[in-house]
Formats: C-alpha cells, sequence, structure tokens
C-alpha cells in the first residue's frame, strides 16, 4: 500500500501490530482518527499511554491493578479463606462477571510447558504457596484449562501444598448450558457420567 | 454383521490423478496398470478418505498433483446391509487448514474420523515391518488398536503429549543445571496411569492377535511352517512407576525418557527364529499378510463390521499354491469388499478363472481409470 503521507504510514504500521488487525482496518482506523478533533485523538493517545505507564500488578494476587494492592483483595466483605488459582487476568473478568465468586483471586500467569519455555519459577507459584501458609487459607478452587499443561500445572501445585492443611478443589468439567448431548464430544460426556452429581446437587445448582 | 464398502470415488489432483470418478462393485476391484500408473495411488486415496492421511507421505503438499494448489477426495460409502451412507470428503489445499467432511459437516478433531470406516491396507513397502525397527511395528499396532477403541487413541495421544514435556524439562534440567524433582514426579504420575492402560490393551490385543495370525499363516503356507508373534514391553518386568523411579539418574543424563511403553517391540518367529533373519522373501510376505488378514479379523471381531481390504501388488513373491490359497481365504464370507492391484492382466484373469466371481476390472494409465468389463 502507497500513502501520500509518512505521518499516516507510520500510524497505520503501528496499529497493524495489534492482533487482529490487518493494513486495511489498520487504514480506517487512522482515517478515523483524522476526522476527529485533535482533542479527542490526544486524550485517545494519553489513556493508552497513562494505561501501561500506571497500571500495576497486585502484590497479593498479581491481578492488574491500580493501587499496590487490587481492589477485590482490598474487599472486606469478600472471603479471604478461599483462593481461586487461574492462569491470566482475563479469567479474573469472565468469574468476576459470573457474580456467583465471592473469594479472592491468585493469578498464575500462564500454566507449566517446559516444551514452551515455562516453568514454575516463571510462575506465581511460590507466592501463592506463601498466601496459603500464611492468610490462613482453608480451601483453593483450581480454575485451569483442561487442557494437559493446566492439568500438570494443578498436580504440581496440589503437591507443593501437600503439608498444608488447605482443601483443594477443581472447577466442574462438563456439558455446556443449553448444549444437547448428542453433540458433546465422547472425552466430555465419558467424564461427566463418571463425575456425575447426585439429583439434590443438580436441583440446588439451578 | 456390517459389511462397509466404497461405492463411488470421485477424485481430484490427487497424486498423478487429474479428476476420475469410479463406481467399484461391492465385492472384488481389481485394478491393472503398469509401474507407475496410478494403482497404488488409488488405493491411498481410499486409505486418505478412511485415515484422514496418506499411507505412504505425512507431506501433504506431496499428495497434491505437480503444478496444482490442492487435491479433493469425494468418498460415498455404504453399509451394504442398512443402505445407510457415509460421505466423505477430503480437501486439502495449500495455505489452508486440511480439512475433513463427514455428511456436510467439517471434523472438528480429525481423530474422531478414525475407526468410524475400519479398513486394512497390504502394502508391498510393508516389508519394512519386518525388517525395520520397532517404530513401524508400533505404529502397525497402535494404529490397530486406536480403530477399535478410541480412548487407546485418546490415551496414546496424552501420553505422546506427556513425554513431549517431560523430555523438554529434562533437557532444560541440563541446560540450566537444576533439577525439581516435584515438577518431574508430577509427569511421572501423569505418565503412569495412561502408560499402563496402553500396555494391558497391548497385551490384551496381542493375545486375541496371535490365534489369528497362526490360523492365516497355516492357511497360505499350507501348513508347513510355525509363526509366532511376541510382544516385548520393559513394563512386563516391572511397574511403571517403579521404572520411572529407577530410570531417574539414566533419564537425566540422556535428557529423554529413556524407557516406556513408547519403546515396546513385536517380536515374530518362525519355527522358533527370528523371522527377520532367518524367513525366505516368500515366507516373510506370508506373514506379513496373514498379519494383517489377523488384524482385520481382530477389527471385524471387535466392531461386527466387515472392513475394507487392500491389497497391492501382493502377488509378487508368493508362489503359484501360496496365491491360490490367499485368494481362498480373502473371498470366503469373513472378507467384505476386496481391492487388489497387480502388473498383469492376464496373471490376474488366470488367477480368477478358478473362482466363482464376478470381479470388476479397472485398468489403470497415467491416472486415468477405465472400466474394462463393463
Amino acid at each position: 500500500m502507497n500513502f501520500p503521507s509518512k505521518l499516516i504510514e507510520d500510524a497505520v504500521n503501528e496499529f497493524t501490530k495489534l492482533p487482529g488487525i490487518g493494513k486495511k482496518t489498520a487504514l480506517r482506523l487512522v482515517l478515523h482518527l483524522l476526522k476527529e478533533e485533535t482533542k479527542t485523538v490526544e486524550m485517545f493517545g494519553e489513556t493508552v499511554i497513562r494505561m501501561r505507564q500506571d497500571i500495576q500488578f497486585c502484590q497479593k494476587c498479581h491481578n492488574v491493578s491500580d493501587h499496590p494492592v487490587c481492589s477485590i483483595c482490598l474487599d472486606l466483605s469478600r472471603d479471604a479463606s478461599i483462593l481461586c488459582v487461574v492462569e491470566n487476568m482475563r479469567d479474573v473478568i469472565a468469574i468476576e462477571n459470573t457474580h456467583q465468586y465471592k473469594g479472592l483471586y491468585h493469578v498464575l500467569g500462564g500454566v507449566i510447558s517446559p516444551i514452551d519455555g515455562i516453568g514454575p519459577d516463571n510462575l506465581h507459584v511460590d507466592s501463592l504457596v506463601d498466601r496459603v501458609k500464611k492468610d490462613e487459607v482453608k480451601e483453593i478452587i483450581m480454575a485451569l484449562n483442561p487442557t494437559m499443561e493446566g492439568d500438570t500445572t494443578i498436580f504440581y501445585i496440589s503437591k507443593r501444598l501437600r503439608d498444608q492443611s488447605v482443601r483443594i478443589t477443581s472447577i466442574a468439567r462438563g456439558i455446556a448450558f443449553g448444549g444437547e448431548l448428542e453433540y458433546v464430544d465422547e472425552l466430555t460426556l465419558a467424564r461427566s457420567i463418571a463425575t456425575r452429581l447426585p439429583y439434590e446437587n443438580y436441583l440446588m445448582n439451578h | 454383521m456390517q459389511t462397509v464398502y466404497l461405492k463411488e470415488l470421485h477424485i481430484a489432483n490427487f497424486k498423478n490423478y487429474v479428476q476420475s470418478k469410479i463406481t467399484f462393485g461391492e465385492k472384488l476391484n481389481l485394478t491393472v496398470g503398469h509401474n507407475g500408473a496410478g494403482k497404488t495411488n488409488l488405493l491411498d486415496a481410499i486409505y486418505y478418505l478412511c485415515f484422514c492421511k496418506s499411507y505412504f507421505s505425512s507431506n501433504e503438499l506431496q499428495n497434491i498433483r505437480h503444478e496444482q494448489n490442492y487435491f479433493r477426495l469425494d468418498g460415498i460409502f455404504e453399509m451394504l446391509q442398512t443402505k445407510q451412507t457415509e460421505n466423505i470428503v477430503a480437501k486439502i489445499a495449500t495455505h489452508r487448514k486440511k480439512s475433513i467432511i463427514r455428511n456436510d459437516i467439517p471434523y472438528k478433531r480429525l481423530s474422531e474420523h478414525i475407526g468410524l470406516l475400519p479398513l486394512v491396507f497390504v502394502a508391498p513397502d510393508d516389508m519394512q515391518l519386518i525388517k525395520g525397527s520397532s517404530e513401524g511395528r508400533r505404529k502397525l499396532i497402535d494404529g490397530t488398536l486406536s480403530q477399535l477403541d478410541q480412548s487407546y487413541l485418546d490415551a496414546l495421544i496424552s501420553y505422546n503429549k506427556v513425554i513431549q514435556q517431560r523430555n523438554s524439562l529434562l533437557k532444560q534440567f541440563h541446560e540450566r543445571r537444576t533439577f525439581n524433582a516435584t515438577l518431574l514426579e508430577t509427569y511421572n504420575q501423569q505418565l503412569v496411569p495412561l502408560g499402563t492402560q496402553i500396555h494391558e490393551n497391548r497385551i490384551a490385543q496381542t493375545a486375541l492377535l496371535l490365534p489369528l495370525l497362526q490360523e492365516y499363516y497355516e492357511r497360505i503356507s499350507s501348513g508347513k511352517e510355525r509363526v509366532n508373534c511376541r510382544y516385548k514391553s520393559v513394563l512386563k518386568q516391572q511397574s511403571f512407576a517403579d521404572l520411572l523411579q529407577s530410570n531417574l539418574y539414566q533419564d537425566r543424563s540422556a535428557q529423554r525418557t529413556t524407557e516406556g511403553i513408547h519403546r515396546d517391540d513385536w517380536v515374530f518367529e518362525i519355527n522358533g527364529y527370528p523371522l527377520k533373519k532367518y524367513g525366505s522373501q516368500g515366507q516373510q510376505k506370508s506373514f506379513l499378510i496373514a498379519l494383517k488378514l489377523a488384524i482385520y479379523q481382530l477389527i471385524r471381531q471387535h466392531k461386527n463390521i466387515l472392513p475394507i481390504l487392500l491389497l497391492d501388488d501382493i502377488f509378487d513373491k508368493l508362489d503359484e499354491l501360496r496365491t491360490t490359497q490367499l485368494i481362498e481365504t480373502v473371498m470366503g464370507e469373513h472378507f467384505g469388499q476386496i481391492f487388489i492391484s497387480d502388473t498383469q492382466l492376464e496373471r490376474m484373469r488366470q488367477i480368477f478363472d478358478n473362482f466363482e466371481v464376478n470381479p470388476k476390472i479397472f485398468k489403470i494409465e497415467d491416472g486415468v481409470v477405465e472400466w474394462l468389463n463393463g
């Protein structure tokens, strides 16, 4: 693509670096910004810069935060004796949106995968073990993806916590709401049958 | 008992084929052509639709006709008894994701397709199974057991993933001069149940396979020799958990998982001696065919379905008596649709003149298929 202005070309190239943005979309976004008031665009740029510069990671749960300790960890109405262990902040957002969980979180920052060069030392595993020891945590809920790497991470953390009196649970895996049995893959279906629930529990969850 | 057969095949740009639409017979199909005409490629196309891959080359680009950028296979399979049909389409194009479509619905995981349409292929290249390394034999047995049982395939895929991660970890320990016993133990714990499941399955199925193999070998060779097939596994001596424990030092210095079911082997014997060293070419070929027919019957018994049988260039190296015995066997009621390829039309005609069958004969030349006795 040829551009009449070097400035526009540079801007387009920057936008192309974003995930899911191709050259054409990038140009559309740049042209849109050109139509806007200078003030509006300045605000847009400053917001992005401030976001990147001022963002912090919570010292306790490693979730993104505006302060040294995040608003979830500071919320006294939440149950500090339960920790939900997740891979990244996107999972925190997903679980928060359910409004069902009132405990705290622990963001690992990934899962163990030696092939990708990620070991326990690259994740916030040690700080999780410390938290369980210091903060009188009664239960940790493993909310990791149902992959081999997710399982490995769960196994590893459980081993590290072997000597603690903490209860370790994992989120249920099975058939999605509104799904139809005949379209569920066999692995999921077999597992759902193996880990079936008593009817009373089933009713309670509705 | 059900019989699955390929009714119609539409090939486009697969290997040396331009465009061909062929209607097959439900029992016996003979394909005749010179070397390089495309006989094996036709059988490979059938294999592809059942296993989502070529029997010969794992590089998809090599399966596309020269100077083209895609190939497409479209097959209509039918259950002989119920008339139920399965339409399977394979579309492979450069720079695009491979897609296998069953009755207009693309598969999300190709492994779900394996086993739906059972098939056994006997190819000349298979002699490597006897002469070559253990890898080929493991592939054959794994391929067979995966057709019988989806959970075997799932266990195998998971096992291999864990092994890969474990080996990477061992390599990192070495490079970074670190060691994390707990993390290694985590991988061991995941390997043990998977490996044990695979091992037990292999023991059980080898035990079922052996009498079938001996029966078919006896028939083809007219009872001249006695053959055997022994499953060799390190897990026969000790449990997998103990093995991984005692191999710790060895694994760390080799930077990989040195022993496990991924190193298992099957030993073929004739009259008590290794077939690899003491069998003649004809005996080895007879063994190979008997083994494949035994696998065929194993699948038939498990799935209650007669698979498709592909016999590529099998008459080579077999004497007249063995050839007749073989044909008599596969024409029996325990076999379904059969494809046989050969270079000589006359030889084929002579062999089949002795049987009361009406084979459909196809002549293949430069990737063009012509029906001879239509």
